[in-house]
């Protein structure tokens, strides 16, 4: 590469890496004057000390969790089938898959609360419809993430070779499907947390306690606090990626699927 | 009784039939290749006897069992494929014992049996790799060693040199016979390639758009093929558009130029297609033969034989001269007088 050439790509490299990471280091700086005149993680603390913070931490955890086995319950064998079965079908359901994205979120609740707040299916306040919901809204990110991975490897053949080795569609999904695009259900499954986490209009329509509405009561209340969760939030997801490469590790033959988030 | 029987077995696609009316008896032991273009329904024929299609129509018997309807994972039947399918999350080993683990067999007797299998395929260390540290010939030898692990009925190649350069294909090919002759087992293989199909093969069933053209051993199929589209699949093949100068004597005619064929001319025919490989064909005259003058339209040096293009009055024909220090190669635009003996001519139509 020519010298102006490497130049220009350390320019551009390190204005990207200022563009991400300057708003994230004001915030962290600004969360550690939570104690007058000196530097100390008192916001941390404060936050961490707090119940109503373990409680609905712990909420969305929670909901995070059961959104994922939902998820990943429906969406690996249905993109499985549709791969191996039905590949005509695949872009109408991509298509389905991402209507989550043009459907804003407040059009959505309102359409539970008014569907689900009458007979014959009056569960506007259970937790199931919540995570019914949830599950929803991740669609777009478990179901590419794991038709990503599908892509990568030659279902057809491989369930067939199984098949022909006496395999059945148990031992073809657990043994043979499932290992093979373990780190794009990870990438899915840690999407899926990092959006529940972070979900707020769900979650305060539906009357249920989580992190979000909790984090945006908090903003109205305090100052150093919310900037220490945002920080804390940011951990949380960046955790999450790092476990994906960590467990995606090693996985012979396996193609790394990116997760954004 | 045959061991593995297809019977009328047909295979509609929405009114497109991929199969039609494809019977086939084999023999236990036997390696019968499917050969044909792309298209042919040679795969599709595979793909019904390894249950991954069920037949529009017929039936499909093993060892006296029918097996129209049985799931491919209740067969019992080998399969390798083009792309290998090895199992990329497994080692080579465990790919090898993915099906005895699977009948639930003692650890010791899947180790004993995997060990067994790298050393048919000649390959005793490479137990422990990952197919991606396999060259493609590795990763097709170590497919085969897990089709014929299970010990199955009938195993059943796919196109399973397709993909691989041609010396590892060639040298493979040898292989896979080699297995087979040594295993005993009942083999189908699918293949485009004619010498393939000829090299390995007990028999060889021919196919063409969803039909069996002809079925019969490499031997008798290259030189007494019952269609023109056998006759022009397996090999190169001269046609002669000729005159019928007298059916009953079998003499013909290239413009002047008569010759004599030893197989039937159709009584009262005014033209016929004459079939002649380009190998019958000989540079100079040869007593008793047949000799012909042409033009010389192109030479062309390919090692072993020179292929030598002549115009004999409307047709160009393709000679293979053996490549002989002796040989004194014609030029361009020189005529040629060539010989072959009337039974190298096969009359079609």
């Amino acid at each position: 590469m020519r010298r102006g050439g490497r130049i220009w790509a350390w320019f551009w490299m390190v204005l990207g890496i200022l563009y991400f990471f300057l708003p994230l280091f004001a915030t962290f700086w600004f969360s550690l004057h939570a104690k007058k005149g000196v530097l100390s993680f008192l916001a941390y603390e404060n936050i961490l000390r707090s119940r109503a913070f373990v409680y609905n931490f712990s909420a969305s955890a929670l909901w995070a969790v059961l959104t994922i086995v939902v998820g990943v319950l429906i969406f690996v064998p249905t993109a499985y089938v549709i791969r191996l079965r039905v590949p005509q079908f695949r872009a109408p359901v991509e298509f389905i898959t991402l209507l989550p994205f043009v459907t804003p979120a407040i059009v959505y609740v309102f359409a539970l609360v008014r569907t689900f707040s009458r007979p014959p299916l009056l569960i506007v306040d259970t937790p199931e419809l919540l995570i019914a919901a949830y599950t929803i809204l991740c669609m777009p990110y478990m179901y590419s993430a794991v038709d990503t991975g599908l892509r990568a490897i030659d279902v057809r053949t491989l369930t067939e070779a199984a098949q022909s080795l006496g395999g059945g569609w148990g031992i073809i999904l657990f043994r043979v499907i499932l290992p093979n695009i373990r780190v794009a259900i990870l990438s899915g499954m840690f999407l899926s947390f990092a959006i529940v986490m972070g979900e707020m209009i769900l979650a305060q329509y539906l009357v249920k306690p989580a992190f979000a509405p909790y984090m945006a009561y908090l903003m109205q209340q305090k100052a150093y606090e919310p900037a220490a969760l945002a920080v804390i939030s940011f951990a949380l997801t960046w955790a999450s990626m790092g476990i994906i490469q960590f467990v995606g590790r090693g996985v012979p033959g396996q193609a790394q699927v990116a997760a954004g988030h | 009784m045959a061991f593995l029987s297809i019977q009328h077995a047909s295979k509609t696609y929405a009114r497109n039939a991929a199969v039609e009316d494809f019977n086939l008896d084999v023999d236990k032991g036997e390696l019968v290749s499917f050969l044909g273009p792309s298209g042919c329904g040679k795969t599709t024929t595979l793909r019904m006897v390894a249950g991954f299609e069920i037949p529009t129509v017929g039936k499909i018997e093993l060892n006296g069992v029918d097996i129209t309807n049985t799931p491919p994972n209740r067969r019992n039947v080998g399969m390798v494929f083009q792309a290998y399918a090895l199992f990329p999350n497994m080692s080579v080993g465990d790919n090898i014992g993915f099906g005895l683990k699977i009948a639930k067999k003692p650890k010791q007797e899947i180790a004993e049996r995997v060990r067994e299998m790298l050393g048919l395929i000649k390959m005793p260390d490479l137990g422990n790799r990952f197919p991606y540290q396999l060259s493609g010939g590795q990763q097709q030898r170590v497919a085969l060693a897990r089709a014929l692990a299970i010990s199955p009925q009938v195993l059943l190649l796919d196109e399973p040199l397709s993909a691989l350069d041609a010396k590892i294909r060639v040298e493979l090919r040898y292989e896979i016979r080699r297995i087979q002759q040594q295993t005993r087992i009942t083999t189908i293989y699918v293949t485009h390639d004619q010498e393939e199909a000829l090299t390995l093969s007990d028999r060889v069933v021919v196919m063409s758009a969803g039909k069996i053209e002809q079925i019969g051993s490499p031997f008798d199929v290259y030189n007494f093929p019952k269609t023109p589209f056998v006759a022009s699949f397996m090999g190169t093949l001269n046609q002669l558009r000729s005159r019928v100068v007298d059916a009953g004597s079998g003499k013909l005619a290239l413009g002047t130029q008569e010759f004599r064929t030893s197989a039937p001319v159709k009584a009262g025919a005014t033209d016929a297609l004459v079939m002649l490989r380009p190998e019958e064909l000989h540079i100079g005259v040869q007593e008793g033969e047949n000799h012909l003058i042409g033009r010389v339209e192109s030479v062309a040096f390919l090692g072993s034989v020179v292929r030598i293009h002549l115009k004999l009055g409307e047709s160009v024909v393709t000679l293979d001269a053996l490549n002989e220090r002796k040989l004194v190669l014609p030029k361009v635009g020189d005529d040629l007088t060539v010989s072959f003996p009337p039974h190298a001519c096969w009359v079609m139509g």
